[in-house]
């Protein structure tokens, strides 16, 4: 039986504009209640029994569709799926019963230590395979589908015969994992690494993506950071209406962690996601 | 062809030492990884320790987060856990020179970030004593506030860290001495409290699973002091159940 059969895969998050609940806005939030569709937490902020945090999502919780959005489990490292990790995040899902759970195509440790960032893999076979038998233990311990995320990256590997497209639906196609989208990421992957963001969105089968994630980045010298730090740019809005186009209208996240903007600023950004949302399903009616 | 295995073992060793080469393209791209890896660390210590920070100065507390990495490499997918052994780490680097207190000051800061995410749990009144007979009571053992920590320091650490609160604080009064208290955590925050020595040794007796007759006896309080030590915890909050050591 799949995890989509079982009935687990999409609770009901409406395909509209999101924000990331970062703890500046958690007074904010409970006192405005923004018209947003969802909010989505990182999972490891809220690993402990109590603390303002805690306390904060769970009244925030109580107002919007959650999605819970882990930064810690590093699913593609050959060590081995990090069960203790595994265990908290299952507490989570059980104490916020979050909607979406998501993680990332990324490893992030090494020999017991960990780098506590989301280190791209290889796109081969052997990291494909790897990853989605790490996704598929995941699921089967919490129960339920995850969301996998695309990651930025800043270097790429010598030997990479798949495209970034062709991996991702390969993880899908042996784990039965759903994919969280990130447009900005293919984006700053095209400029820093030369690959084909709209032959990405192109090429990812239809219906494996259930939500997308849209964020500012920097930029240093000729890199392109995934910084979270500033306003959505126009050719990556152009690239959510190519995705959106292709795989419907989803719910999205507008991401902004660093130099983060005033309450009104970040739901204002989210206004624009939910303007081509809206222009998708305004053709469809 | 590298196999996964050995590609993010020679990816790790380039993060770790950045003379270490690694078949990725640019190769120069590596140090953006590299700096995401320290700036996130120092950055989790710098919120835990945000008082040691402010009486060392930015640039030393680099130097302390960069030494800190070597030794005690990040063990965790959850940043909060980091920085769990920096108290230890500063007792050996500052190995007992002026700055020894600061090893002090850094348990109190991981105490504190400790509760910050713990629960507070209901707390008993002293009238729960009085269903005991007068017998039993010298039996009782005190459960506590599981997120109860004490902290006895033979440096004021509970003055410089009240004091430092905010940046730019002036140094703490060189002529304050020793001082012993606790770090709880509370429904609706951190309390963090200076106690007195003499409920305090009677506190941490209770705490170390002493019966309040042995507390008693530890803390050599007269019977006023006793009374006061007794009240002292019951009106803080910090007993959650009493338990007779016979049963």
């Amino acid at each position: 039986m799949t995890h989509l059969e079982r009935g687990v895969a999409q609770g009901p998050v409406p395909a509209r504009a999101g924000i990331g609940l970062r703890s500046v806005h958690h007074e904010a939030l409970l006192a405005e209640r923004p018209a947003v569709g969802f909010i989505e937490a990182h999972t490891e902020n809220y690993f402990h029994e109590g603390g303002a945090a805690v306390r904060a999502l769970l009244r925030a919780r109580a107002e919007y569709p959650l999605s819970l959005h882990g930064v810690g489990l590093g699913l593609g490292s050959v060590d081995g799926v990090d069960r203790e990790h595994l265990a908290r995040v299952k507490q989570a899902i059980a104490r916020f019963e979050p909607e979406l759970v998501s993680e990332h195509a990324c490893w992030g440790r090494a020999r017991g230590e960990h780098f506590n960032d989301l280190l791209p893999l290889p796109f081969t076979e052997e990291a494909a395979r790897l990853l989605a038998r790490h996704v598929s233990e995941a699921q089967d311990f919490l129960g339920r589908q995850l969301l996998i995320e695309n990651v930025s990256a800043y270097v790429a590997f010598e030997h990479a015969p798949l495209s970034e497209w062709e991996f991702l639906a390969e993880v899908v196609a042996r784990s039965g994992c759903a994919l969280l989208l990130d447009v900005n990421n293919i984006f700053v992957n095209a400029h820093n690494l030369g690959s084909d963001a709209r032959a990405c969105i192109a090429g990812l089968p239809v219906g494996s993506v259930r939500e997308f994630h849209v964020a500012g980045h920097a930029r240093n010298g000729n890199v392109l950071i995934d910084d979270h730090g500033s306003q959505v740019c126009a050719e990556v809005w152009e690239l959510l209406r190519l995705a959106v186009a292709r795989f419907g209208p989803l719910p999205t996240l507008v991401e902004w962690d660093n130099d983060i903007p005033p309450l009104a600023t970040l739901v204002a950004e989210s206004r624009r996601a939910d303007d081509i949302l809206r222009e998708r399903r305004g053709l469809a009616a | 062809m590298a196999s996964l295995r050995e590609v993010q073992e020679s990816f790790a060793a380039s993060l770790r030492d950045a003379a270490v080469s690694c078949a990725v393209l640019p190769p120069a791209n590596l140090a953006i990884y590299r700096n995401n890896a320290s700036h996130a660390l120092r950055a989790a210590l710098a919120s835990t320790y945000p008082v040691v920070r402010r009486r060392v100065g930015e640039e030393y507390f680099r130097q302390l987060a960069a030494h800190y990495r070597l030794q005690y490499p990040s063990r965790s997918g959850d940043l909060h856990a980091y920085g769990r052994d920096f108290a230890g780490f500063l007792d050996a680097y500052l190995e007992g020179g002026e700055y020894r207190w600061l090893a002090d000051l850094a348990r109190l800061e991981w105490s504190h970030a400790e509760c910050s995410v713990a629960a507070g749990r209901p707390a008993i009144a002293a009238d729960a004593l009085a269903v005991h007979s007068a017998a039993k009571l010298e039996q009782l053992v005190f459960r506590l506030q599981p997120s109860l920590r004490l902290h006895a320091s033979a440096f004021p650490i509970f003055s410089v860290w009240e004091l430092n609160q905010v940046e730019d604080a002036p140094p703490v009064d060189q002529s304050l001495a020793n001082e012993q208290g606790m770090v709880l955590a509370r429904h609706d925050g951190v309390e963090v409290r200076r106690i007195d020595a003499g409920p305090f040794s009677f506190l941490s007796a209770l705490a170390g699973g002493a019966t309040l007759g042995d507390a008693m006896s530890t803390a050599d309080l007269d019977a006023r002091a006793l009374t006061d030590a007794l009240a002292f915890v019951f009106r803080a909050g910090l007993v959650c159940s009493l338990n007779c050591c016979d049963s």
